[in-house]
């Protein structure tokens, strides 16, 4: 008997069975993607940092990151009730920075002014590019720079 | 249809596509239909359903592709392996079902594999203590000029093979935590971004050591292959694309001078150069292959009918069929359709790999699923570019296709560790993923 024929049926059966196999999954693979291209908004989604979505509109003032800390630029922290900065988990804005403190300074409200408090931090807190020494008023437009983070101070 | 169904489903037709190709091999063989390929297809799904069952009980939200891909590959290495030597065959299935017990003692035992970030620094003393060993006096291995082998009594394996997991362990978690002062620190010169200098340290150390690869262990190959892992991890970690521009840059010296001054690197060069320079013994075995693979056609000759020995004779018509060339043999089998298909399949795990990555919620875990998909890939790259005469042609082994216990399961290591990562990942974002999975097109 010869078998030349099936050998051939075999081969091309083979190729058409590995194309579709290879196509199913690409199919699938592909509405996966689109369906999950939410969760990374920048090409690695390294930035995202969970659990602090901006609410503009809450408040009328905000901090606002500038650079570094693994925060996006323009991201808006509200300033309702005050809020720390820091290294540690404790902080409410956490900053991926070096030279951060655990808690390294918070930011708090009195008779309606807000003011920044350095957190006897190990490298200091510059306001305006002037080393912070205890706590100063914030005005619109301060800026706020711990190890290589910067923030800016927004009132409305 | 769940992400565990889907990959159950996805078995079915690479259990049938190895009994055709099995089938297909004894009918030109032995010139009869056995139903021993019923019999190895059957055995093949048994051992595939073992896994699968262990991953459904296991990692029940990992990626439901990258398994059957990976059994695909072995499917195709089997096939052709036993077609040039049933013996080695036997061998490859064997360490198929060696790789995958690892398999199941990686995600046992890994289950938290944040714990290898913790003992980086043993991991990556671990990873380049396995790259010297072949040039250690007694257990060391010369194969064709390079020191890739490891021999202790009956033990032999590819110490490379392992590193390669070991060094991007090391890599992921290091620039998981340096990734920020890389990018802070870095300052414009002349318009490119370059660096801080006191953080360019560790890059300075890893392009050393891929220098000193290509010098000592004479492995072209794995020295590309680290190399550029590296690179695309540090891209991913930085997003600072000079960085690899400056890397790319600096192998690229430092491959040059290697090549004009060391004999082993500079002959390699020169064959894939000129390889009819001489065609009967350097440049025999790129020859060979390159013409194999000419020979193929757009369908191939079909399964068994690629001549693998000299008629009559032991003499090799194609060197190491099994393990560089055994590329250039699917593509004499099965032609251009074959061997793009063969190509999709790493494209596609290179896709599913960089997808668990963006999946992934945390730095360490986004950068070891690149860095192994990259390891992976440019492996597949490597040789496939080597045989085909892109790049020169070196001996690292084509992942799960060609013989070899080492690669085989450092392979099936390295998947594991990429479907625990991909399992957290879902499992994170939650139920939603799985049951908001598309109705399957049977059509």
């Amino acid at each position: 008997m010869d078998y030349a024929p099936i050998s051939v049926a075999l081969k091309f059966g083979f190729l058409v069975v590995l194309y579709l196999f290879l196509l199913w999954i690409a199919r699938s693979a592909l509405k996966d993607l689109r369906r999950t291209a939410s969760p990374a908004p920048d090409a690695t989604g390294f930035h995202q940092a969970p659990g602090f979505a901006p609410s503009p509109g809450a408040a009328d003032a905000w901090l606002v990151a500038e650079r570094g800390g693994g925060l996006n630029a323009g991201e808006r922290f509200d300033l309702i009730g005050g809020l720390s900065i820091g290294r540690s988990s404790e902080a409410d804005v956490r900053i991926d920075d070096r030279y951060a403190s655990g808690v390294h300074a918070r930011i708090f409200s009195r008779d309606g002014h807000t003011y920044v408090e350095d957190m006897n931090s190990t490298n200091g807190t510059l306001l305006n590019d002037a080393t912070l020494s205890g706590e100063a008023e914030l005005i619109d437009g301060d800026v706020v720079r711990i190890g290589d983070t910067e923030f800016r101070y927004e009132a409305t | 249809m769940s992400a565990r169904n889907r990959e159950l489903f996805a078995l079915v037709p690479v259990a049938l596509l190895l009994t055709a190709g099995f089938t297909a091999v004894f009918a030109q063989e032995s010139s009869q239909l056995d139903n021993l390929s019923l019999i190895y297809g059957a055995y093949f799904f048994a051992v595939c359903l073992a896994t699968h069952i262990y991953l459904r009980i296991r990692l029940p939200f990992a990626d439901p592709y990258l398994f059957p891909l990976a059994a695909l590959l072995m499917a195709f290495g089997l096939v052709m392996i036993y077609r040039i030597d049933a013996s080695l065959a036997r061998d490859q299935a064997n360490w198929f079902v060696l790789g995958l017990v690892l398999f199941a003692l990686t995600i046992q035992f890994l289950r938290d594999y944040d714990v290898l970030e913790r003992y980086r620094y043993t991991i990556a003393v671990v990873g380049l203590l396995l790259l010297l060993a072949p040039r250690l006096p007694g257990i060391g291995q010369q194969v064709n000029g390079a020191y890739l082998g490891v021999k202790a009594g009956p033990l032999a394996f590819q110490p490379a093979e392992f590193s390669k997991i070991c060094l991007v362990v090391f890599l992921a978690s290091y620039l998981r935590e340096h990734r920020e002062v890389l990018i802070v620190g870095a300052r414009r010169v002349l318009g490119v971004t370059l660096p801080p200098l006191k953080h360019f340290g560790p890059m300075l150390v890893v392009w050393g050591a891929s220098m000193f690869m290509l010098v000592f262990i004479r492995d072209l190959g794995s020295s590309l292959m680290f190399f550029a892992a590296f690179l695309a991890l540090l891209y991913v970690a930085t997003g600072r694309f000079s960085f690899v521009a400056i890397g790319m840059a600096m192998f690229l010296v430092g491959a040059w001078f290697f090549a004009a001054t060391v004999p082993h690197v500079h002959d390699r060069v020169d064959v894939w150069l000129d390889p009819y320079a001489h065609p009967q013994t350097s440049g025999y075995q790129i020859l060979q292959s390159i013409f194999a693979e000419a020979d193929g056609g757009l369908f191939g000759k079909g399964f068994g009918q690629a001549l693998v020995t000299v008629p009559g004779t032991h003499a090799p018509l194609l060197p190491a069929a099994q393990t560089d060339t055994i590329y250039s043999l699917i593509v004499n089998e099965l032609g251009l359709f074959g061997a793009s298909a063969v190509i999709l399949i790493y494209l596609l795990i290179a896709a599913r790999g960089f997808k668990i990555a963006l999946l992934a919620a945390d730095g360490f875990s986004k950068l070891l699923a690149t860095g192994l998909t990259a390891v992976f890939s440019i492996q597949a790259f490597v040789i496939i570019g080597g045989v085909t005469r892109v790049i020169p042609l070196t001996g690292v082994t084509l992942p799960f296709i060609s013989y070899g216990g080492s690669s085989i399961v450092a392979n099936f290591v390295l998947l594991a560790l990429l479907l625990l990562v991909s399992d957290r990942a879902r499992r994170e974002i939650g139920a939603g993923e799985r049951s908001g999975d598309f109705a399957l097109g049977r059509a």
